[in-house]
């Protein structure tokens, strides 16, 4: 087990009175707290600052910590012969453990001594995990795998930190920054306490040609001058395969053409729709011809886009 | 497709959530639960008819809501939030929600 300097992660002296460590914790929390720090290793701060101040906050945990003693941040350590967190019957394997499961036990077992002369229920803890998937698995449905480490006690009572595998059927409906719950999936529970949730946040991988807006897709829709101008029928990519789109004459760039249902599916079977965004793209290296009847076109045709501005227009070439 | 025995729950505005589930899922306290509607912050979809249902507050939220409730509920237990926080914080929750929402509506039509 490495030890872990609870002083030193709360910025305080080991003789701090619980009103400084308390003062110390605060700070530090509004600092890191995930819920409310940007900052992206915030979280694993916030655990540390947590895990500090759950046992130094409680004289008696406080008392089992200092009787730890005192070693550098990071060296691996073992509680002192009789050291009184691991009375009680309970044995350890302390190379697979955390400092920080230990005092959640150590708490788990003082009070259920106090209250029931035997072990407390102690409810599994809640994870969140956030997964990204394709578009087309969020089209289709799709099972993930998930994979976290949770503290768990195995059959000989010990606590280890055990690997979590499982699959997980994301189903079709799901739109980006769905949230969903899988009941008893995080920490297993200890002494008869229910095992805790999973609360999965879905993301979705951003797509090379789809954009998403809820549950309707956006495509960018490139159409040549003459397409759009003499309109067409063009085959567009669905989550579903390719349809045949037709371009009425006369499109502008920016104008949305909705292709119905053919969006990501809704939760009660229904669809959003697709919409191609028509832009009008000129070739990059057209032929002397296709520049000699571009230039037979401005010649003839009296069009004006601009007509809006209000200016004379004689003297442009 | 088997779906390892879990019971999955949408947290969204399609789905309910029951009080009991909110106060099992938050690890807020039934007084604490109260308060928030009392106070407006929260806003109950309906109430379970008495049939379906002994207890006193048999309110049923939105899926939705779990998320914020469970994140001032931490607060509440790393800061040791009073309950008009609770409720402030809340309310204010829900304005970032919908005001990131919008932003997200507005990026994909860009």
């Amino acid at each position: 087990m490495k030890f872990k300097d609870y002083y030193e992660i709360l910025g305080v002296s080991r003789t701090a009175t619980s009103d400084e460590i308390k003062k110390a914790y605060r700070k530090l929390a509004h600092q890191y707290h995930p819920d409310i720090s940007k900052d992206p290793a915030g979280e694993e701060k916030f655990k540390e600052i947590g895990e500090a101040y759950a046992t130094l906050k409680d004289s008696e945990k406080r008392a089992a910590y200092d009787a730890l003693g005192s070693h550098p941040s990071g060296q691996e350590f073992r509680p002192p012969p009789n050291w009184s967190g691991s009375q009680g019957g309970q044995s350890y394997s302390f190379d697979d453990i955390d400092l920080s499961d230990l005092f959640a036990n150590f708490t788990g077992r003082r009070q259920g001594e106090q209250h029931h002369g035997g072990h407390r229920p102690i409810p599994g803890q809640d994870y969140e995990l956030a997964i990204q998937i394709s578009l087309e698995d969020a089209y289709h449905g799709t099972m993930v795998d998930l994979n976290f480490t949770v503290p768990e006690y195995d059959n000989q009572g010990q606590l280890k930190r055990v690997a979590h595998t499982f699959k997980a059927r994301i189903p079709k409906g799901v739109s980006h920054g769905q949230k969903l719950l899988l009941r008893g999936k995080g920490g297993k529970g200890a002494n008869g306490g229910k095992n805790g949730n999973l609360y999965l946040n879905i993301g979705f991988i951003a797509h090379p040609l789809f954009r998403v807006a809820e549950h309707d897709l956006l495509i960018d829709l490139p159409v040549t001058v003459w397409e759009a101008t003499l309109g067409a029928t063009v085959k567009v990519p669905t989550l579903d395969g390719p349809v045949n789109l037709k371009i009425p004459a006369g499109m502008n760039s920016g104008k949305k053409l909705r292709i119905k249902d053919r969006g990501l599916p809704k939760q009660n079977q229904a669809h959003g729709d697709l919409f191609a965004v028509v832009q009008i793209v000129v070739s990059p290296n057209p032929s002397e011809q296709e520049i000699a009847l571009m230039k037979q076109v401005a010649e003839i045709s009296s069009f004006n886009p601009r007509v809006h501005f209000g200016l004379d227009t004689t003297n442009e070439k | 497709m088997k779906n390892d025995d879990a019971e999955l729950l949408w947290l969204d505005e399609q789905h309910e959530v029951t009080a009991s589930e909110l106060l099992e899922l938050s690890g807020l306290s039934a007084e604490e639960l109260e308060w928030l509607v009392e106070a407006g912050a929260l806003k109950p979809i309906r109430r379970v008819p008495a049939a379906v249902t002994q207890q006193s507050n048999a309110w049923c939220f939105s899926g939705q809501c779990l998320i914020a409730i469970r994140m001032v509920s931490r607060l509440k237990r790393d800061f040791d939030l009073a309950p008009d926080a609770l409720s402030l914080t809340l309310v204010l929750l829900e304005r970032i929600r919908m005001l990131e929402q919008q932003l997200q509506q507005k990026n994909s039509q860009a």
